[in-house]
C-alpha cells in the first residue's frame, strides 16, 4: 500500500496535538485529522468571538490558544472539519468532509479521540430543558451561551463545580448541584489533590464562590425526574442514601451527566483489545504507557485509554510521540528512555489524582435506582427498560443480543447515549459482572454519513456492477 | 438463561448451529416430544440469520427453490400461528427493475424461468412499475413484478424463537463451541461442546452451521466444499415514506425496502472480506459506495436520508449452489441443513421439512440429498481434521 505520510493523528485535542508536534520533531511525517473546524479538542476548544468577549480568560483559554499557535507555526497539516467515518487495517482512514469523501493511508495510526459524555436516563430526561453536563460547559466556555437562566447542575465528577461556575461568571442562575458522590469521597480527593496544586487551588475558588451564594449542593443525590410545566421544569431530586425525602425545585434547565468515558471508536473498530475498568465503570482500549495497544502501529493516546484528564493527555500525548518514533527506528531506545523518563515521573504523580477523579464520577448502578419500567433507556429509538428486561427475561445475556432484539443502540446517536445504562441493566438481571455482557459492536460508519456523500455525482454507467446472481 | 441443561446431558437430538434452519428443526422435534438441545458457539440467531437482510423475495432466490421459497414466506407471515409470536413480516409486492436494454432481457429471462417454478411473475412497462412504486427512479424500462414478496425486520426473529423454544422444552445450550463429533459404538453421537455444557449425548445429531458446515461435517471424516459469502448489509436512519415495495434490480444484486420504522435497509449481496477462521469481517468502502450508488440510482430519494450502519452477513453456499438437506450417507441418525440460497425465506420451511424426515415422515428431499458432494469425494485424513 501506497502511504500518504508516516503517521495519521485522529484528533486535534491535547493529546493528539502534543503526538503531532513531537513525531514531527523526530522527523517523521504526520497529518492531524479532527472534526472540529479548529485544532483544540474540548478542553481547549477555540472559543467563538463572542464568547473570547464575554467570557473572562482563564489558564485553559490560554494553553488552548497557545497550543494552537505552536500547531500553526509547526507546518503540520491539519485537516480540520474532516469526520473519519471509517478505518481498516493497514492503515487506511476514511473521512467526509463537506460531503464529499478522502481516505488516507499511513503505517501507523493513533487515535486521539479523547471522552464521550456518560449519560443515565431519567423520567423526562428527554425533555429539551436537559443538557449533557459536558455539553454544557461547552455551550458556556465557547460559545458564552447560558444553558438556562436557572439551571440545575446534576451528574457526578468534577465538571459539576467546573459548570456551576462558569454559569456564575456568565451571570446565570444556579438553582442547585446535585452530585451522586458523597461529602467523604470528595474529602478523599481533596486529600490527594495536594499532588496536583494547580488543580487544587482551582477547585477551592469555585468552592469558595458557590458558598458565598448559598447554593444548595445535594451529595449523594441524583435526579429523579424532570416534569415540564410550561416554560420551567419541575425537577426532583432523590437521595441516594436512602434516607432522605425528594426535593422539588424549579428551573428552566437541567445539565445532567455523569462524568466521561473514553471514546473507543476506532479502537473497537479495529478490534484492538479492550479492557473493562470496574472502578470506572467503562470499557477502555488496552495500552501501554506509551499508548501502544494490541494492533502494530495502532496507538491510543489522552483519554482514549482511560480518563485522566487534560494534563495527563498532554504527557500521554509526548510519550506516543516518542514511541511512535522509536518504533519506526528514528531515535534508539537509550535516547527514547531518556527523553520518556521525566515525563513518566510526572505522569505517575498525576496519574493518582486522575483516577481518584475517575472514581468519583462513576455513579454506579444508578440507572437501576432512577428508572420506571416506561423510562426510555435508548432515546433514539424509544426503547423503555421493560423492553430491554423483557428481551433479558427471553434470554439475551449479552448486550449485543439485546440491541437485536430491542433496537436499542440502533439509532443515530449508534448506541453512545444508552450502552452504560444496558449494560447495567443487564448485568444486574443475569447476575454476570458488566465485563462479561461485553459491549456493543463499533461498525462503520462511526457517524451517520449523507447517502450524497458515500455516492458523489455518478451516473449508471459508473456503478461497477458486480456479474448477475446465478437463475 | 444462556444455559439450560438436564443432570444427563443425553439428548434424543443434538442440533449444532442456532439459526433459522437449526432452531427450527429444534422447535419441531421438541413438539414432537424428542429431548432435544440445540448447541451454539454464541447466542441464537447472531449470525446469518439474525443480521440479512431479511427480503422475502421470489425474485432473487435460486429458481429451483421457489416452491420452497413460497411456503416459507406462508410461514413467515402466519408465525404468530406456529411460532407463537408476529414478526413483523409484511407482505408487499416486488418489483425488480430494468434500466437498460440488457437488463429488459434479463428480466425477461429470469421472469420466465421462475414463472416454470410456480412464480406469479410478469413483466411490466416502465410506466406501470412507476404506477406501482411512485419512488422508483423514471429511467426505469421494465420490471418484473411479483405479488407475493415482502420483508421481516430478521433482528427481532431470534427473540420469538428463545420463546418458543423454551415452551417447546428444547435445551438451548448458548457460548458453547462444539470443537468435535464422533459417533458411539452402541450409537448416538458424543459431542464435545467448550462452555458449561461440556460433553452432551445425542441419539441423532443434526449439523445445522451455516458458513461453519465444511468444518462440521469433517468431524464425520466428510469433506464437502462450502463457499463463503460475505454479504454487504447497508440501513439509513428513519426517513419519510419513499417506497412501498420490496425493490430489486434485474441482475439481483440490489434489494431495498423500507421498514415501517422508517428506515432503509439496502442489500443484494455486494461482498466484503473476511475470514471465518480468524473471524472479524472488514466492510470495502468501494463496494459500499457501488450498493449505495445502486440503491440511490433506483429510489432517488434517497438522497436525503443518511446511513447509519454497514454490517456484513455470511452466507454459506456449495458448488452447484443448491442446499444440502437431509441424512449424511454411511452414518445412521446424523443429519446436515444448510447452504439454501436466500435461506431466511424458505428457512422455516425447510427446518419444519428436515424434522419431519427425521420423525420418520417420508418427504421429497432427493434435491438436496449431500451424496452429490460426499460420493465422489475422499474421506478427510486425520491430520486435515
Amino acid at each position: 500500500m501506497k502511504h500518504d505520510c508516516d503517521c495519521i493523528i485522529v484528533g486535534a485535542g491535547v493529546a493528539g496535538a502534543m503526538t503531532a508536534l513531537v513525531a514531527q520533531r523526530h522527523g517523521l511525517h504526520v497529518i492531524v485529522v479532527d472534526d472540529n473546524a479548529t485544532p483544540g479538542g474540548q478542553v481547549y476548544r477555540q472559543p467563538s468571538p463572542y464568547a473570547r468577549a464575554h467570557v473572562p480568560a482563564d489558564a485553559e483559554r490560554r494553553e488552548g490558544d497557545h497550543l494552537r499557535d505552536k500547531l500553526r507555526t509547526s507546518g503540520i497539516e491539519i485537516r480540520s472539519g474532516h469526520s473519519v467515518w471509517s478505518v481498516t487495517a493497514g492503515f487506511r482512514v476514511e473521512l467526509c468532509h463537506d460531503e464529499a469523501m478522502a481516505s488516507l493511508s499511513a503505517p501507523v495510526l493513533v487515535g486521539a479521540t479523547g471522552a464521550t459524555e456518560r449519560f443515565h436516563p431519567f423520567e423526562g430526561w428527554t425533555d429539551p430543558a436537559v443538557t449533557g453536563l459536558a455539553a454544557a460547559s461547552i455551550l458556556l466556555r465557547a460559545g458564552g451561551i447560558l444553558p438556562g437562566q436557572r439551571t440545575v447542575v446534576a451528574g457526578s465528577g468534577p465538571l459539576l463545580f467546573s459548570v456551576a461556575h462558569q454559569i456564575m461568571e456568565l451571570g446565570g442562575e444556579v438553582a442547585a448541584i446535585v452530585d451522586t458522590a458523597s461529602t467523604a469521597q470528595w474529602a478523599r480527593m481533596g486529600a490527594t489533590l495536594v499532588l496536583d496544586a494547580a488543580r487544587m487551588g482551582q477547585g477551592l475558588a469555585w468552592m469558595r464562590e458557590i458558598r458565598r451564594r448559598k447554593i444548595p449542593i445535594h451529595h449523594r443525590a441524583c435526579v429523579r425526574s424532570v416534569t415540564r410545566r410550561g416554560s420551567v421544569v419541575d425537577v426532583t431530586i432523590r437521595s441516594l442514601a436512602g434516607n432522605g425525602r425528594d426535593v422539588t425545585i424549579a428551573a428552566d434547565a437541567v445539565a445532567c451527566g455523569y462524568g466521561l468515558r473514553p471514546s473507543t471508536d476506532l479502537s473497537r473498530l479495529l478490534h484492538a483489545r479492550h479492557d473493562y475498568d470496574g472502578a470506572a465503570g467503562y470499557w477502555q482500549c488496552a495500552a501501554d504507557p506509551y499508548g501502544r495497544s494490541s494492533i502494530d502501529g495502532f496507538y491510543v493516546s489522552g483519554d482514549g485509554a482511560g480518563i485522566r484528564g487534560a494534563s495527563v493527555a498532554r504527557l500521554r500525548g509526548i510519550l506516543s510521540g516518542h514511541a511512535i518514533a522509536h518504533d519506526m527506528g528514528r531515535i534508539d531506545s537509550t535516547t527514547f528512555a531518556d527523553l520518556c523518563r521525566p515525563v513518566l515521573s510526572r505522569l505517575r504523580r498525576l496519574d493518582v489524582v486522575s483516577r481518584q477523579m475517575v472514581r468519583l464520577m462513576n455513579p454506579g448502578g444508578i440507572v437501576l435506582a432512577n428508572t420506571e419500567a416506561d423510562t426510555p433507556v435508548c432515546r433514539c429509538e424509544r426503547v423503555s427498560r421493560a423492553t430491554i428486561e423483557q428481551a433479558i427475561d427471553d434470554g439475551a445475556h449479552e448486550i449485543n443480543q439485546v440491541k437485536s432484539w430491542t433496537r436499542c443502540g440502533m439509532g443515530p446517536c449508534q448506541g453512545r447515549m444508552c450502552e452504560d445504562s444496558v449494560r447495567q441493566l443487564l448485568a444486574h438481571r443475569t447476575h454476570q459482572g458488566p465485563d462479561v455482557v461485553g459491549h456493543y459492536t463499533t461498525r462503520m460508519p462511526l457517524r451517520p454519513l449523507p447517502v450524497q456523500a458515500v455516492t458523489g455525482t455518478y451516473t449508471y454507467a459508473d456503478i461497477p456492477l458486480p456479474k448477475a446472481a446465478p437463475l | 438463561m444462556s444455559v439450560r441443561t438436564s443432570s444427563t446431558h443425553r439428548y434424543d437430538a443434538v442440533i449444532i448451529g442456532s439459526g433459522v434452519m437449526g432452531a427450527t428443526t429444534a422447535l419441531m422435534l421438541g413438539r414432537a416430544g424428542l429431548k432435544t438441545a440445540l448447541v451454539d458457539r454464541r447466542s441464537i440467531f447472531r449470525e446469518a440469520s439474525g443480521v440479512n437482510a431479511g427480503t422475502l423475495t421470489l425474485h432473487m432466490i435460486r429458481a429451483g427453490l421457489i416452491p420452497h421459497a413460497m411456503r416459507g414466506r406462508e410461514m413467515w407471515l402466519n408465525a404468530r400461528e406456529w411460532l407463537g409470536r408476529d414478526v413483523g413480516a409484511t407482505a408487499t409486492p416486488g418489483l425488480s427493475l430494468a434500466f437498460t436494454p440488457a437488463e429488459c432481457e434479463l428480466v425477461e429471462q429470469r421472469a420466465t424461468v421462475r414463472r416454470e417454478m410456480g412464480a406469479p411473475i410478469e413483466v411490466i412497462s416502465g410506466a406501470r412499475a412507476r404506477e406501482i412504486e411512485p419512488g422508483a427512479n423514471p429511467d426505469v424500462l421494465a420490471a418484473a413484478y411479483c405479488p407475493l414478496d415482502g420483508f421481516i425486520p430478521t433482528y427481532v426473529v431470534g427473540q420469538a424463537y428463545a420463546r418458543a423454544l423454551a415452551q417447546a422444552g428444547v435445551d438451548v445450550l448458548e457460548d458453547c463451541p462444539v470443537s468435535d463429533v464422533t459417533p458411539c459404538d452402541g450409537g448416538g453421537y458424543d459431542i464435545v461442546t467448550g462452555g458449561r455444557a461440556g460433553m452432551v449425548h445425542g441419539t441423532r445429531v443434526v449439523f445445522a452451521g451455516g458458513v461453519w458446515l465444511q468444518r462440521m461435517l469433517a468431524w464425520l471424516g466428510l469433506n464437502v466444499r462450502i463457499r463463503c459469502l460475505i454479504n454487504q448489509l447497508v440501513v439509513t436512519e428513519r426517513m419519510p415514506p419513499v417506497m412501498n415495495n420490496v425493490i430489486s434490480i434485474a441482475n439481483g444484486l440490489l434489494s431495498l425496502k423500507q421498514f415501517q420504522n422508517g428506515t432503509v435497509l439496502i442489500g443484494g449481496g455486494w461482498q466484503g472480506e473476511g475470514n471465518i477462521d480468524e473471524g472479524g469481517t472488514r466492510v470495502i468502502p468501494e463496494n459500499l459506495q457501488g450498493n449505495v450508488r445502486l440503491a440511490r440510482h433506483t429510489i432517488p430519494r434517497l438522497d436525503q436520508s443518511r446511513i447509519v450502519r454497514v454490517w456484513l452477513g455470511l452466507e454459506s453456499e456449495t458448488d452447484d449452489a443448491m442446499p444440502i438437506i437431509g441424512s449424511i450417507p454411511t452414518y445412521d441418525n446424523a443429519f446436515v441443513i444448510g447452504c439454501v440460497h436466500s435461506g431466511f425465506t424458505s428457512g422455516p420451511y425447510m427446518g419444519a421439512l428436515l424434522a419431519r424426515h427425521i420423525l420418520g415422515e417420508d418427504v421429497d428431499l432427493a434435491a438436496f440429498d449431500i451424496g452429490r458432494f460426499t460420493a465422489m469425494a475422499s474421506p478427510v485424513s486425520q491430520e486435515e481434521k
